[in-house]
């Protein structure tokens, strides 16, 4: 299911979770953040995150087979998100506590 | 994914940046050859070209590329405005016309000639170094083509002068002869110019340099821009007071005509203005890495 709220998405982070595990090409990429996550990335969006993040030395490129070169997460890619996890996961706890006080609308 | 396909993503490909294109182009095309194309990812690809215009990613920024495009960028857009003022004088200052004598085109006049004087002196003065030095860097590499290219610096002018001359002679008073002859005079002066210019880029697209001599060609090319744009400024004005005050003086009646200089100046005064900064902010930029400089 795609998530209505794909355009509140953070791309960047989408990215770096995807990278997460293992390294990833551009189409593998894009693949596992809509089936694992949800959102569709563009051809356009997903570069301008790439770009980006190389040049924050967030990702970096592995040697490219066939034109489809790999990047994978580095050890400041990891920190940030894990830092960035933390913080999403401290709001989306205060979400579900607060939710959950509000017996209407915590079924939704 | 059909030809047609692969060649409206190249050409949507074509919006952004060489360098941008060079490093992540073949991907993007594998992926969208892999996730098939629409309307929407084109469009999508399209509108992401702008940013990377703005803000090109710090690691495929090349600071010499980015100096050396706008030296080029800053010499077409000087030539321009330097020819449509050059045209100016002669049809307001050098035709043995009166001038009015309201102060503010007088001043303006000054501030002209001024302006226009101190611009070509600094482009001569910053460019001349970076010119000899890819004259030195042809001749040793064997590049006779781009000697040539440099050269037309001073041929093609040279060949409108001799032009000019041998008319004159024929003529003897061109400009008794009408309109036709003075058209004809200019056309072929922008040419000579677009000539030596297209030359000078040329060289410069060939030979690459890079180094101070190029750093301070930027730094004088920042200079000469600011002050031909003044220039252009000066002769607005002047124009824009010939027409309020002087509707009899040569021709000035004519509201057409100041639109389309005015038009003109402020096209090639903003393209000038510019490119020049963004040359000079390349000055003082570190560059990227795996990107050693290369001293010439």
């Amino acid at each position: 299911m795609v998530s209505r709220l794909d355009r509140w998405a953070d791309p960047p982070l989408l990215v770096l979770a995807s990278l997460a595990d293992e390294p990833k090409h551009g189409y593998a990429i894009t693949r596992d953040v809509a089936e694992t996550m949800g959102v569709r990335l563009s051809p356009g969006t997903l570069y301008a995150v790439i770009a980006r993040l190389e040049s924050q030395g967030l990702i970096e490129p592995l040697a490219a087979s066939d034109r489809r070169r790999p990047y994978q997460i580095t050890r400041a890619g990891a920190a940030v998100l894990a830092q960035e996890s933390a913080r999403m996961s401290a709001v989306a706890s205060l979400a579900r506590s607060r939710l959950s006080g509000r017996p209407g609308l915590a079924g939704m | 994914m059909t030809h047609r396909a692969r060649a409206a993503v190249r050409a949507v490909l074509a919006l952004y940046p060489p360098a941008w294109r060079e490093r992540y182009g073949d991907e993007v095309c594998a992926l969208v050859e892999d996730s098939g194309s629409g309307r929407a990812i084109l469009l999508g690809l399209a509108w992401r070209a702008a940013p990377v215009w703005i803000s090109p990613p710090r690691q495929l920024h090349d600071r010499d590329a980015r100096m050396r495009a706008s030296l080029a960028t800053v010499l077409v857009a000087w030539s321009a405005l330097t020819g449509v003022g050059l045209v100016f004088v002669q049809l307001t200052q050098l035709q043995g016309f009166a001038t009015p004598a309201h102060p503010v085109v007088g001043w303006s006049y000054t501030i002209f000639d001024a302006a226009l004087a101190s611009s070509a002196a600094v482009a001569a003065g910053g460019g001349l170094p970076l010119w000899l030095q890819m004259l030195r860097q042809a001749r040793r590499e064997h590049q006779h083509r781009a000697v040539g290219c440099l050269l037309l610096a001073f041929a093609a002018p040279a060949a409108f002068l001799l032009a000019a001359a041998v008319a004159l002679r024929v003529v003897h008073h061109p400009e008794g002869a009408g309109p036709w002859w003075f058209a004809s005079f200019a056309g072929l002066g922008f040419v000579a110019v677009g000539v030596a210019v297209a030359g000078q880029v040329a060289a410069l697209r060939t030979l690459r340099p890079s180094g101070p001599a190029v750093r301070r060609a930027v730094g004088a090319a920042g200079i000469a821009a600011m002050t031909i744009v003044l220039a252009g400024a000066a002769s607005v004005v002047a124009a824009t007071g010939l027409c309020l005050w002087a509707r009899d003086f040569a021709g000035y009646h004519q509201a057409g005509i100041l639109e389309a200089y005015l038009i003109l100046v402020s096209a090639a005064a903003a393209t000038a203005a510019v490119s020049a900064a963004r040359g000079v902010r390349a000055t003082s930029c570190r560059g990227a890495p795996g990107r050693p400089e290369s001293g010439a």
